[in-house]
């Protein structure tokens, strides 16, 4: 199987595990009661109509009564075409509200990735260079403390700290600033703290544990010998081998953060961001808006695993496409 | 065993050293057998004899009531005594050596001993220490040694020094704004911390060991069928559809459970499929076939013990996870109201926090503790059971 062919299979890979979690949402949806129907009938109830009329109504207009596999094959069509309804309780279509969510999600999540890609190697490779001493215990105390803290456990401490006793930051986000602005990069610094604490200590044990293998080897011996200055050995010939079986970790470490952190730590921090959205639209009971966010973050973890193992082919050479 | 020993290698009778039948049991499977079924036939008791509303051991006179969830705890424990601690007592040549291993680890040991403590609590906690109890009237009281101005209690339990009020032994960890003790809350959240680690752990085990040992073994479509699965399992966003079937459906600790651990076994699964594979390739399983062992021998005989080690290490760095989601969705307030876990106690404490942080301290540094434990944990059990690993580094 050459290149080509190998990355033609995995996105259409990608496009059916897709399809299988929009199958079950869909499976998952159909099999309930449907809020909106129960509210409609209560209405009515309430106002004195008929409620299994009213129930009978709201189905037909949502399309209900059709058989099945039409409104599955029209929810399809809805899904991919991204006609993914109107929020309710935002009074604005389920697209602008994902939208919305994701420029505050972006601010604080595209410096917190750079600063996990960036750091978590560096310290990794310099703790294994300097394996067993003070320097490396320390980097495996703090990663091993950011591993271990619950990710919204430390963002209320750290805002009780500097946000009620310190008054360095703001306790709720304040939406008003401009992005690029010192008083945003302040507002955002203990967000952004928190969620690089919780994910660079995977990145730096494993690329920690993997560069110690390198260290030692035969081609290390041979740049030494050469004299090649220890700065350029580290970042040529241990980095470098290090980073392949980093980035099939890293990617899939991301990812479960974004998806269950960002939650987190948008409602313990107030930032209006995806998090939040799909938080007040389940509180709202706004189906539409839940189905939404579920499948847009959905879409975010179908197309990082399918980049992070497209990265990890073009990195390592040495993959033959036949076993994967 | 076998009574008598052959002298060569190609005389051994299989059927005499080794379960001859398909299933004739080991003495730890009976053991299984015998505890598992009081167990079942109380549960068919309780579901079926009485009321909704009857608690379980009512005959004793208790108020003592057991759910679905605490027969499945039960299980996995009689399942954990007898194939985790049970065979450790019947080897003891490789426990002494598993722990010298083990020892050279001193964060592991103290890890070991903490989570012991979160076990033992989880499970007796309950029997000892009385269930937390709104009171209103005595919300808000300071951890021993600890005082809070008297204008934040509404009664408060210890003496008024001036104008604070002092904790006291009756709340050694003070109360929450309404009144529960915080330590009794953390006892009982231990239980449930340990239901969802062992409940979860069985589940994630045995779909795990059962996929990766059938796909190795079948190859062909069989295998392909099962690892593409495996990689829809192992990219599918669970804590978001556990939010949308929460939101449809609403959902309980059991559902939490169940649909966590049904959407964790694909790395276990991978895991044990390759090192089956490898195992299959090993001098000892083709003599062992040469001999007449059939693959349901090799399997049981070889493989299974071969990925055990590395299983439980797996199984060890995924429980933090299950624990932190649970907190989590407790803390969202979208978790099970009903039950008393520590995320829920950290949500219960959050708009207090500026003049009574230990509510939401208590738990959070339990909980810290407990998910720093396991790793560590999981850690040492990497290098003490894994002795390829050693070599290598030597």
């Amino acid at each position: 199987m050459g290149f080509g062919t190998y990355v033609t299979a995995r996105v259409m890979w990608a496009a059916v595990v897709s399809l299988i979690i929009v199958t079950i949402t869909f499976l998952l949806l159909a099999a309930a009661p449907n809020p909106e129907i129960q509210r409609a009938a209560t209405q009515a109830a309430l106002q004195g109509g008929d409620p299994a009329e009213a129930a009978e109504r709201a189905r037909e207009l949502r399309g209900l009564d059709e058989p099945i596999h039409v409104r599955y094959m029209d929810y399809l069509q809805s899904i991919y075409t991204l006609d993914w309804g109107w929020a309710d309780s935002r009074s604005q279509p389920v697209t602008t509200a994902l939208a919305e969510g994701l420029y505050y999600t972006a601010q604080y999540s595209v410096p917190w990735t750079i600063l996990t890609i960036l750091l978590g190697p560096l310290v990794g490779v310099y703790s294994a260079a300097n394996m067993y001493s003070w320097k490396d215990h320390l980097a495996t105390g703090f990663a091993f403390f950011g591993y271990a803290i619950p990710n919204f456990f430390f963002g209320i401490i750290l805002l009780l700290m500097f946000g009620v006793w310190l008054e360095v930051i703001p306790v709720v986000y304040d939406t008003s600033v401009p992005v690029f602005s010192l008083a945003n990069a302040i507002q955002l610094s203990i967000p952004v703290f928190v969620l690089v604490t919780g994910s660079i200590g995977a990145v730096m044990r494993v690329s920690r544990n993997e560069s110690a293998e390198f260290q030692h080897a035969d081609f290390m011996k041979t740049a030494k010998a050469k004299g090649v200055s220890p700065l350029r050995a580290y970042a040529y010939h241990v980095m470098r081998p290090t980073l392949v079986p980093l980035s099939t970790t890293l990617v899939g470490q991301l990812l479960a953060l974004f998806l269950g952190s960002s939650l987190l730590v948008e409602v313990v921090f107030g930032i209006p961001g995806l998090g939040r959205v799909t938080y007040n639209a389940l509180i709202a009971q706004d189906t539409n808006l839940v189905l939404g966010s579920t499948l847009a973050f959905t879409f975010v973890a179908v197309v990082g695993n399918l980049i992070e193992d497209l990265v990890f082919t073009v990195l390592d050479p040495r993959i033959s496409y036949d076993d994967r | 065993m076998g009574t008598q020993r052959s002298d060569r290698f190609d005389e051994v009778e299989w059927d005499e050293i080794s379960q001859s039948r398909w299933f004739e049991p080991s003495k730890n499977t009976l053991g299984v057998v015998f505890c598992t079924l009081p167990l079942a036939l109380l549960g068919i008791y309780d579901w079926q004899v009485l009321g909704e509303r009857t608690a379980t051991f009512a005959f004793l006179g208790t108020e003592w009531n057991l759910e679905g969830i605490d027969y499945l705890f039960g299980f996995t424990l009689v399942l954990f005594a007898f194939y985790v601690v049970a065979p450790l007592y019947q080897n003891p040549r490789m426990t002494r050596y598993y722990w010298r291993q083990f020892k050279r680890n001193r964060p592991a040991v103290v890890s070991l001993g903490w989570l012991g403590v979160v076990f033992v609590g989880g499970l007796f906690g309950p029997l000892v220490v009385s269930a937390p109890e709104q009171s209103v009237l005595t919300g808000h009281q300071p951890p021993v040694f600890l005082s809070i101005d008297a204008a934040n209690v509404a009664t408060c339990v210890g003496d008024v020094v001036g104008g604070r009020c002092q904790g006291t032994l009756q709340h050694p960890l003070g109360t929450t704004q309404g009144g529960k003790d915080v330590f009794a809350s953390i006892v009982y959240g231990m239980t449930i911390s340990m239901q969802i680690a062992f409940i979860t752990t069985t589940i994630v085990a045995a779909i795990g060991v059962s996929v990766g040992t059938v796909s190795a073994y079948a190859g062909g479509w069989v295998d392909e069928t099962l690892m593409r699965f495996v990689d829809v399992v192992l990219s599918f966003p669970t804590l978001l559809m556990f939010l949308l079937i929460l939101y449809i459906y609403g959902a309980g600790l059991g559902m939490f459970i169940l649909v966590f651990s049904l959407f964790a076994w694909g790395g276990t699964a991978r895991y044990v499929r390759s090192k089956s594979l490898s195992v299959s390739e090993a001098e000892y399983v083709k003599a062992g076939r040469l001999t007449g062992a059939t693959t349901a021998q090799v399997v049981r005989r070889h493989v299974v013990p071969n990925t055990a080690s590395s299983i439980i290490t797996q199984l060890t760095l995924l429980v933090p996870g299950f624990l932190l989601a649970e907190a989590q969705l407790a803390f969202l307030g979208l978790g099970d109201s009903a039950v008393p876990s520590w995320g829920q106690l950290i949500s219960a404490g959050r708009s207090d926090l500026s003049f009574a942080p230990w509510i939401v301290l208590a738990p959070g540094v339990v909980l810290f503790l407990t998910i720093l434990a396991f790793n560590f944990l999981g850690d040492a059990l990497l290098d003490a059971l894994n002795p390829e690993a050693e070599a290598e580094n030597e």
